[in-house]
């Protein structure tokens, strides 16, 4: 098996001897980082690529003695080197920092990159514009910040959900150094897992998704971490309201090995415990959360590196009583092994074994009895991807994964202490996900770029197995040296669903699998657009796209979902459509930065029939999701005042979100010896109440300084500048007067009231680095 | 330092983050509202009211006020045992339970029957509604055990037996000292968790004299729905994270309700050591 593998390899390293390669990867000097989408230009032949996800690249030369070759990056200086093009070369490039006049140059050319690149509906932010922009009290966090882009809703305190393109918040597949991150949540939604400090690149893709991504319907959030300084050993850090974190890199062996390990964690809970202890009548409970991340990689030889990296993140919530003892915790654990192989200038791969859990737990005791109750997921994963550089007009990917996944579905057990009661529950559920696929990025002229690939999935469990072919497609066609066309295609199918029955996202959510019974969810988008490189320094970009849903899941009207060993009976199967407008104008250069995102977006579902022929679903037809936000803006701008001061603004403007409101009420006496309730809702339509428009401006500044020993900033946020009350949700409370004769209670009067979250929030951080 | 994080802390969350404001709901049809319980021992009673849109005022002072409340002047009768009953529109006031109902027939249900019953009713408008219910076997509280803490609190351990082979659904209600004020516990559950022991426990909320009375009703599935959907419906005005649900219903034709056999036992014991 190897030995035909590895014939085939070969074979595919002699397919494109007819001429020689230049080949490598690109480096940042100061920390030996690798650089992921930096640009590699040959002027003689007006072509080029860029690094891949890995930092290495492989471009063809001209048959030529000396061929000019330059390197970019955005931020960084350029750097040109000739090479000889009558043999394969490999090269390590770094690139320095630049200085302003150098970022402006890059800067243009970044955007350059993006309207040559066949990949469109993608979006992807700097760790310096997540640091940058104003957060709730000022904790950097980048599933927010890339909710600024267009086609992600931003606003909406209270929650991380993303609803890409008219998506349920079930439909994102979350990747963390390539492991999957099944909750990226702290607090109940407030933030993220994804500690700002320990990330390399950021990047979402919302359609025209690439073949070797699979498993979700709407969304993939690439995360790569930070493979640490090689260098020399640095730092960097932060004190803030609610958290502090610190990271530290450097290099294990100087150019060949390196390590990184990053922390944060919340200190609410020395707070709430101060409190508890001042007054006798508090019991606040004990919250705090942290996030560990840590990576290690080596150089070993030439063509080989092997990465290790790993996340643990956990939320611990308690309460402790004289006769009652409470505590909910939560969190992921992901690692990975990489290893990264060059089998010659035209091939790469990388191999990649993975490992992601996430479960909660919940034990509860009091004076004679305990109770727990914990869900969860596990998974297995090894793939493996394939770079191969046919020649300048075929790049092809290839490759394949298996994942095993364990679903612990609501292990319950508890009893009495004298064991009179006991009681248990759950099951666990095997479920097996494969993919291969084959994609070939082929320029047949210099202004047509074609991005097409086939993914082949499937699914396999104890009692059914299913097998998909997914299309991917994208392409690119330069209208003129400033405006490219481009069009997509993508079919996705994902196996997993995640049982959550309200809009919230909680802790308690869990993943349930394909089965017998429930076929997997499965979507096909189109979307066209133009990207528009106006003048250096200017890119507009307009998107519209249309998507349709297939086996969409809902839960039935009273589901029980908590600790049920008949959860398929709970679920009700429809479809759904979206379409959608997105448009975005950045500016990347001089002192005013940032860009501004617009979304008009419709989305649809409907048709749901339950499994079970027993429980029902009662809205008929179509309805709207509570995402389907109409119009969605944001205003995100950086200005650069001086070397020590930035000041950072962004405004965001929502359609508000739709909500299940009830339209009528009656009374309900009950039997003998219950109250009577004067008032309970009637709720009929989902979503039949679109709450009011969501806004909200927040303002930010940082002041660096420079010390001799490295470098430190004082960020000061503004959240909620002019104090917007915005709606976290509405309820309808009665005002009762008693009569006699018979004594009921009645409404007199109903009055509707509506909660927010935040009012203006000031905040200060303190951030530095060595 | 402790005080001002108090001063930090009350400042924080003293914000005024509520406030009223103006809405505009969508239409809404007034539908009847149906609620039978047929109880060995005690005459056929029922209440048949109507729902209202949300915003819509009682006006208190009008003397028509029950009349607006009531669904008044429909033909309803209940079938068990080979006979129809017809019940009359008459308003009965139970002193006993301060409950409240405008259809009633003397009728008792005989003990010994264990068969179907099948409510029909024909609105003014002529419209049908019906419903179906079935005798319930009786499950009985095994045991109440009193437990004492250190403080001389007291709680109710209440044990019970579930039938094995079946699938059974309760509601608990738990007072203090008298039948008719607010329950300690009232709460509905099913046995896919527990079979064969069960036990209902209460807080350290029990003196040393304190009567504590103890309800089991052996519920059917419909009306364990029909509550659990009553109780989501509540929670889902007012708290963010609960889902709102529809009333799921046992009344066939366009009204919400519920008609029921109640199959209850009930202890009472005085707290002592």
């Amino acid at each position: 098996m190897y030995k035909v593998l590895f014939l085939c390899l070969l074979s595919l390293n002699l397919l494109s001897q007819n001429s020689f390669s230049l080949s490598g990867s690109i480096m940042d000097t100061t920390s030996g980082e690798t650089l992921i989408g930096a640009s590699v230009f040959i002027p003689h032949t007006n072509s080029g690529t860029s690094t891949n996800e890995y930092g290495f690249f492989s471009v063809n030369l001209p048959f030529l003695d000396s061929v000019e070759v330059v390197f970019s990056y955005i931020g960084f200086s350029q750097k040109t080197l000739f090479v000889s093009g009558k043999s394969n070369q490999k090269l390590s490039v770094y690139l320095s920092q630049g200085v302003m006049i150098e970022e402006i140059v890059v800067s243009s050319n970044s955007f350059e990159e993006r309207k040559k690149s066949a990949e469109m509906s993608v979006n992807t932010i700097s760790s310096k514009e997540i640091n940058a922009i104003p957060m709730v009290l000022g904790e950097s966090d980048a599933l927010k910040a890339i909710q600024l882009k267009p086609g992600i809703p931003s606003g909406n305190e209270g929650s991380t959900g993303i609803f890409v393109r008219g998506g349920g918040a079930d439909q994102n597949l979350f990747l963390l150094d390539e492991a999957v991150v099944y909750n990226a949540n702290h607090l109940f939604g407030f933030f993220s897992t994804f500690n700002t400090d320990a990330i390399k690149d950021l990047k979402l893709y919302k359609g025209g998704f690439p073949a070797q991504y699979g498993g979700r319907l709407s969304s993939v959030l690439d995360v790569k971490m930070k493979d640490g300084n090689n260098q020399k050993i640095a730092g960097s850090g932060g004190l803030g309201i609610i958290s502090s974190r610190l990271t530290l890199e450097g290099p294990i062996k100087k150019e060949k090995s390196s390590f990184l390990i990053s922390g944060r964690r919340t200190y609410f809970d020395l707070f709430t415990r101060a409190i508890n202890e001042t007054s006798e009548d508090s019991n606040i409970p004990d919250y705090f959360f942290y996030d560990l991340n840590g990576k290690v990689n080596f150089q070993l030889g030439e063509n080989d590196r092997i990465f290790v990296s790993g996340y643990l993140g956990k939320d611990d919530f308690g309460f402790n009583s004289d006769f009652f003892n409470f505590n909910f915790n939560w969190g992921n654990q992901t690692a990975t092994i990489r290893w990264n192989h060059i089998f010659g200038p035209n091939l790469f791969s990388n191999t990649t074994l993975t490992y992601s859990n996430y479960e909660y737990n919940i034990s509860n005791r009091l004076t004679g009895f305990s109770f727990g109750v914990g869900s969860g997921i596990r998974d297995y994963n090894l793939k493996s991807d394939f770079f191969f550089n046919l020649n300048n007009a075929h790049q092809l990917r290839f490759g394949g994964a298996l994942t095993s996944h364990q679903f612990k579905v609501g292990q319950l057990n508890g009893g009495s202490d004298d064991g009179l009661v006991s009681f248990n529950a759950g099951s666990s559920i095997i479920g097996n996900e494969y993919g291969i696929y084959l994609s070939d990025e082929w320029s047949p002229k210099k202004n047509i770029l074609f991005l097409g690939g086939l993914r082949l999935s499937g699914f396999w469990t104890l009692d059914s197995h299913r097998v998909f072919p997914e299309i991917r497609f994208s392409s690119k066609f330069d209208l003129s040296k400033v405006i490219s066309f481009k069009v997509s295609y993508a079919d996705m199918v994902q196996y997993m669903h995640l049982v959550r029955n309200s809009g919230v996202s909680l802790p308690t959510d869990i993943w349930y699998p394909s089965t017998k019974n429930i076929r997997p969810q499965a979507s096909r988008q189109w979307a066209t657009g133009i990207q528009w490189l106006v003048t250096n320094g200017w890119l507009i970009t307009g998107e519209v796209y249309y998507k349709t849903f297939q086996n969409l899941v809902e839960f039935v009207d009273g589901a029980q979902l908590f600790v049920n060993d008949n959860l398929e009976d709970e679920f009700a199967i429809g479809r759904g459509y979206s379409k959608g407008l997105e448009l975005e104008i950045e500016k990347n250069s001089g002192k005013l930065t940032g860009w501004i995102g617009y979304t008009l977006a419709y989305a649809r579902r409907g048709n749901f029939v339950p499994i079970s022929s027993e429980k029902s679903f009662a809205q008929t037809g179509f309805f709207s999701p509570s995402f389907d936000r109409r119009h969605d803006l944001s205003v995100v701008l950086f200005y650069k005042i001086s070397k020590k001061l930035n000041l950072s603004a962004t405004w965001v403007y929502g359609s508000g979100d739709l909500v299940w409101m009830p339209t009528g009420r009656f009374a309900f006496q009950d039997i003998p010896g219950i109250p009577f309730l004067p008032v309970v809702p009637d709720y009929q339509n989902r979503n039949n109440f679109r709450l009011p428009p969501y806004h909200r401006l927040d303002l930010g500044m940082n002041i660096k300084f420079f010390p001799s020993w490295g470098e430190s900033s004082l960020t000061l946020s503004v959240v909620n500048a002019y104090d917007r009350r915005n709606t976290f949700f509405i309820f309808l409370e009665p005002q009762l007067r008693e009569i006699n004769n018979p004594p009921i209670s009645f409404p007199e009067r109903i009055a509707a009231r509506q909660v927010s979250l935040f009012p203006i929030i000031p905040a200060i951080t303190w951030n530095f680095k060595f | 330092m402790k005080s001002h994080i108090i001063i930090f802390s009350l400042f924080f969350f003293s914000c005024n983050l509520e406030k009223e404001i103006e809405i505009s709901l969508p239409p809404y049809s007034s539908l009847p509202f149906v609620e039978c319980y047929i109880e060995q021992g005690l005459p056929l009673r029922l209440l048949l009211t109507k729902s209202s849109s949300f915003f819509s005022n009682f006006n208190l002072e009008d003397p028509e006020l029950l009349q607006s409340w009531l669904y008044q002047n429909a033909a309803v009768s209940i079938a068990f045992n080979g006979e129809k009953y017809r019940l009359l529109n008459i308003p009965f006031f139970d002193t006993e339970t301060g409950k409240f109902y405008n259809y009633f027939s003397p009728i008792i249900p005989d003990s010994s029957y264990k068969g179907q019953y099948l409510l029909e009713i024909v609105l003014p408008s002529g419209e049908e509604l019906s419903a179906e219910t079935y005798h319930l076997d009786l499950v009985k509280i095994d045991s109440v055990v009193i437990q004492f803490n250190v403080d001389s609190q007291a709680r109710a351990l209440t044990y019970f037996t579930d039938p094995i082979e079946e699938e059974n659904y309760y509601r608990r209600v738990l007072h203090k000292n008298n039948l008719s004020g607010e329950p300690l516990q009232s709460f509905t559950t099913d046995d896919r968790l527990v079979n064969g022991n069960f036990v209902f426990g209460s807080g350290y909320e029990f003196s040393q004299g304190d009567t504590v009375f103890n309800t089991l009703y052996h519920i059917d599935r419909s009306y364990f729905n029909f509550l659990e959907s009553i109780q989501r419906a509540v929670d889902g005005n007012g708290n963010p994270f609960a889902q709102p649900s529809p009333i799921q219903s046992n009344i066939k034709g366009k009204a919400n309700g519920i008609f029921t056999f109640i199959s209850k036992d009930q202890t009472s014991i005085i707290v002592k050591k």
